[in-house]
């Protein structure tokens, strides 16, 4: 359950924590088991080659790039309609950056990263936009742990 | 036609010229100089490696961190010792020639020509551009192996002249080579925060900030020389220690200053270093043994691909992200020696070491055809295997804020996983620099500002001076961002102002307005306009913006009124629509001035009576032109910082003006006048409170 995640020290300080706890729970419900844990972890696993091979018919494996991406995106997009507006811009980056900073300071960034992301214009930045700003981060490697070593 | 420079790298180069160079001295009969080892040491190295700290991309650095590690250490004694073994055998089978060399020798030998050399491969790879995995993999490599190479030769000098080698010995050995390395470390870690609180106290001394970075650091090298501990890794502790403290604290001038100088010095150090080789092949005895020589090289260059190929099978165990067997074979083949093999070697006492000349001879050839060869091979064949290369983009803010979220993301997901990688103790470390060391080492309040904060005023200046530079109207970011410029301190600022998000019609609108009246703006010097006068395009875009302006406004106002530029910029036409509420603006620069010591360089004081009078003559009825070219250049040359305040008065009062939003575009934009657009930068760096 939610309670047993935030009793993790770490991530009652980590400014996500809460975004990430609730990304573990599909939707709805309010407990987690075992399964529903792995497969949000799996998204973690690191990339291997031969994977890719076998898989071509298949479902992609949840740790392919994109749905490592997928899975970022909905962290941000809180109302899970497919793009991250303004303002849940701006709710991720108050928590990143806590309260010195004032509130147009963050519009202005905000702003900023909307529009150099942006290409359809519509002043938010859709999954496919997302994708493209990230193309030059290395997102196989920043998004991969190594479990069980 | 490839030009020369395409296919050979400069390094290369500078040798044949330094050969040429030695061969005419001596063909003049004189002595040419020797690369002597203390200057070597002392004068050229520090710059070189100096800059490589000081810009070491850490990112890529520490992620890579523990392969680096193992290359440098690891695959050094490998090289060392695998190298010394084979040498010693060829030397006893080798002949008369050859057979009194002792394994002792050999192994000096072989741990001297193992190093990989940070000046050659930073001069090589940089002109391939491939990309920074494997660029920084190679590097640190070479930087790091000096730890090594230093504990080595000092080992093995010593023991050569003991008559006999205890175990006891080479237990110390090894125990000094931690010492060496973390001592060397230390030694920089102390003088960079030593340097970091320095330039924390420096605001009113601005001119000498660079000088204290220098110092510091050359100081780290000696201190370390002297005991005998690793000087490379001292000089590239402190860089890298001081760098970000450092930079919060100084000037923009400063910063720019220290980048320049370390980029000339390291320059300069690297041709001078590659002649002075080039010169000394000519200049020194040689003692050509064509078995050692080609054993040598041959040796050489199976011991480093034996040895990266290894280490990577065991490294890729460990790693995420595999080095496949291209990248491999580049890292091999990246195993450049270079200056500072030839300097030990130099340095070797001729006592001890009868067979000097010998191993000098060696080690140049090794030298040349590591540089030679596999510096002129190694970019076809990046090309030839498809390597990825560098990729040539500026970092968007889009980049930072997702990869901070990431890293947020990941340090959370570690925390559950109760897995302490990478990430937990980035973040560890992370919290306990942002509580205890940002406050005691960074001036003021730009303790506190948050990295994501500080990376996008960097990216909204830098965006600014290259608005101004390119003089034209380019893309403009979002009018409210230079206001954000500004406000450092938000408290100290009303947060009445409005600032709304400019839809792209009017955006469009405005900069079509603008194009079409403003011309030519001038290029505007920048941060250094203190230093320079004003040159002659400045007069050109002068005139022809009077021109504009001229013909713009119906004119019953042909009268020479040299008052302020800002006064009449008031005036004209172009500006109206934009500067409409300027004018009651215009009237408060003094209680405004307060708020922009900030923004000034030079004090604003003597200044600022200036501009109360030169806007208080406004009302006088000037409306005019502005001043004639001359005057104005004067008159820009003279209060070149002043200006400024109308300039901000804008930004400062809220929302007097119709327009704000214009204004704030035209704040952006390299509008006519002394606008001092890098000063708006200034204030990013509050100098004192």
């Amino acid at each position: 359950s939610r309670e047993d995640f935030q009793r993790i020290p770490e991530l009652a300080i980590n400014p996500l924590g809460d975004r990430i706890i609730n990304a573990f729970f599909p939707e709805g419900e309010d407990q987690v088991n075992f399964r529903g844990f792995m497969r949000t972890l799996a998204h973690f696993r690191p990339i291997e080659d031969n994977e890719k091979s076998k898989d071509q018919n298949g479902p992609e494996p949840l740790n392919s790039r994109s749905n490592k991406l997928h899975f970022a995106f909905r962290l941000y997009d809180l109302d899970k309609d497919d793009k991250i507006s303004r303002d849940e811009l701006l709710q991720v980056l108050r928590m990143m950056v806590g309260v010195n900073i004032s509130d147009e300071q963050l519009g202005s960034i905000a702003d900023r990263t909307i529009q150099e992301a942006d290409q359809d214009g519509d002043s938010a930045i859709s999954f496919a936009e997302f994708v493209k700003v990230l193309e030059k981060v290395d997102v196989e490697q920043k998004m991969s742990i190594r479990f069980l070593h | 036609i490839p030009s020369v420079s395409s296919i050979v790298p400069e390094s290369c180069l500078l040798i044949v010229v330094g050969l040429l160079v030695g061969g005419l001295i001596k063909g003049v009969g004189e002595k040419p100089p020797i690369l002597k080892s203390d200057i070597f040491f002392l004068f050229l190295l520090p710059p070189i490696i100096l800059d490589a700290g000081y810009f070491l991309p850490l990112r890529p650095f520490t992620e890579n961190l523990g392969t680096i590690l193992i290359f440098a250490v690891v695959g050094t004694l490998w090289n060392a010792f695998f190298l010394g073994g084979l040498m010693y055998a060829v030397c006893q089978l080798g002949g008369p020639g050859l057979n009194h060399i002792g394994l002792l020798a050999n192994l000096l030998f072989g741990s001297i020509i193992s190093a990989v050399d940070p000046v050659a491969v930073l001069a090589v790879f940089e002109e391939i551009h491939i990309n920074e995995l494997l660029h920084i993999l190679v590097f640190g490599e070479s930087l790091l192996n000096d730890a090594v190479t230093v504990v080595l030769y000092h080992l093995f000098e010593e023991f050569a002249s003991f008559e006999q080698v205890t175990i006891l010995d080479i237990i110390l050995g090894f125990l000094s080579f931690f010492v060496v390395s973390l001592g060397g470390v230390l030694v920089g870690v102390i003088y960079g925060v030593i340097a970091a609180f320095t330039s924390r106290f420096t605001s009113h001394i601005r001119v000498i900030e660079p000088l204290f970075v220098f110092l510091y650091s050359y100081m780290a090298y000696l201190s370390a020389e002297l005991f005998h501990l690793s000087g490379i890794m001292a000089l590239i502790a402190a860089g890298v220690v001081m760098r970000p403290y450092v930079e919060a604290n100084i000037s923009h001038k400063s910063h720019t200053t220290i980048k320049y100088f370390l980029k000339m010095w390291s320059s300069v150090s690297e041709t001078l270093i590659f002649i002075f080789l080039g010169v000394s092949t000519v200049a020194g005895h040689h003692y050509w043994n064509w078995t050692f020589v080609i054993s040598t090289l041959f040796f050489c260059l199976i011991a480093r691909v034996l040895g990266v190929l290894v280490l990577t099978w065991f490294i890729n165990k460990f790693r995420i992200v595999k080095l496949t067997p291209k990248d491999q074979f580049i890292i091999a083949y990246g195993g450049l020696r270079g200056a500072i093999a030839f300097s030990l070697g130099y340095l070797l006492d001729y006592q001890h070491f009868g067979m000097r000349d010998m191993f000098l001879t060696a080690i140049i050839t090794v030298i040349f055809f590591t540089v030679f060869v596999q510096g002129m091979t190694i970019r076809p064949l990046v090309d030839l295997l498809a390597v990825k290369k560098k990729q040539e983009t500026k970092r968007s803010i889009n980049e930072e804020i997702h990869t901070q979220f990431l890293d947020h993301l990941l340090t959370g997901i570690e925390d559950i996983c109760g897995h302490y990688g990478h990430h937990h103790w980035k973040d560890k470390l992370n919290r306990f620099n942002k509580k205890y060391v940002k406050k005691c080492l960074i001036a003021g309040e730009r303790s506190k500002e948050p990295q994501l904060i500080a990376f996008y005023h960097k990216m909204e200046m830098k965006q600014a001076i290259e608005l101004v530079e390119s003089g034209g109207i380019g893309k403009i970011p979002s009018a409210v961002s230079t206001v954000s410029i500004q406000n450092i301190n938000p408290q100290t600022l009303p947060l009445e102002r409005v600032l709304p998000a400019l839809s792209k019609d009017k955006e469009e609108e405005i900069r079509k307005i603008l194009r079409t009246n403003l011309q030519k703006t001038r290029q505007r010097l920048r941060s250094y306009n203190r230093h320079t006068l004003v040159a002659d395009p400045y007069e050109e875009a002068w005139n022809q913006m009077l021109l504009r302006r001229q013909k713009a406004r119906q004119l019953e106002q042909k009268m020479n009124n040299y008052l302020t530029v800002p006064a009449h910029r008031v005036d004209s036409p172009t500006m109206s629509r934009a500067r409409i509420g300027s004018d009651p603006l215009a009237y408060e620069p003094k209680e405004d001035s307060e708020n922009l010591p900030i923004i000034t360089i030079d004090p604003a004081s003597p200044q600022s009576p200036e501009s109360v009078e030169l806007m208080s003559e406004e009302p006088k009825g000037c409306s005019g032109l502005p001043p004639s070219p001359e005057e104005d250049e004067e008159g820009l040359v003279m209060r070149v910082k002043e200006p400024s305040s109308p300039g901000t008065d804008d930004v400062f009062t809220p929302g007097n003006s119709d327009s704000p939003s214009n204004q704030r575009m035209l704040r952006c934009l390299s509008d006519p006048g002394p606008r001092p657009e890098p000063e708006e930068g200034e204030p990013f760096i509050p100098k004192g409170q």
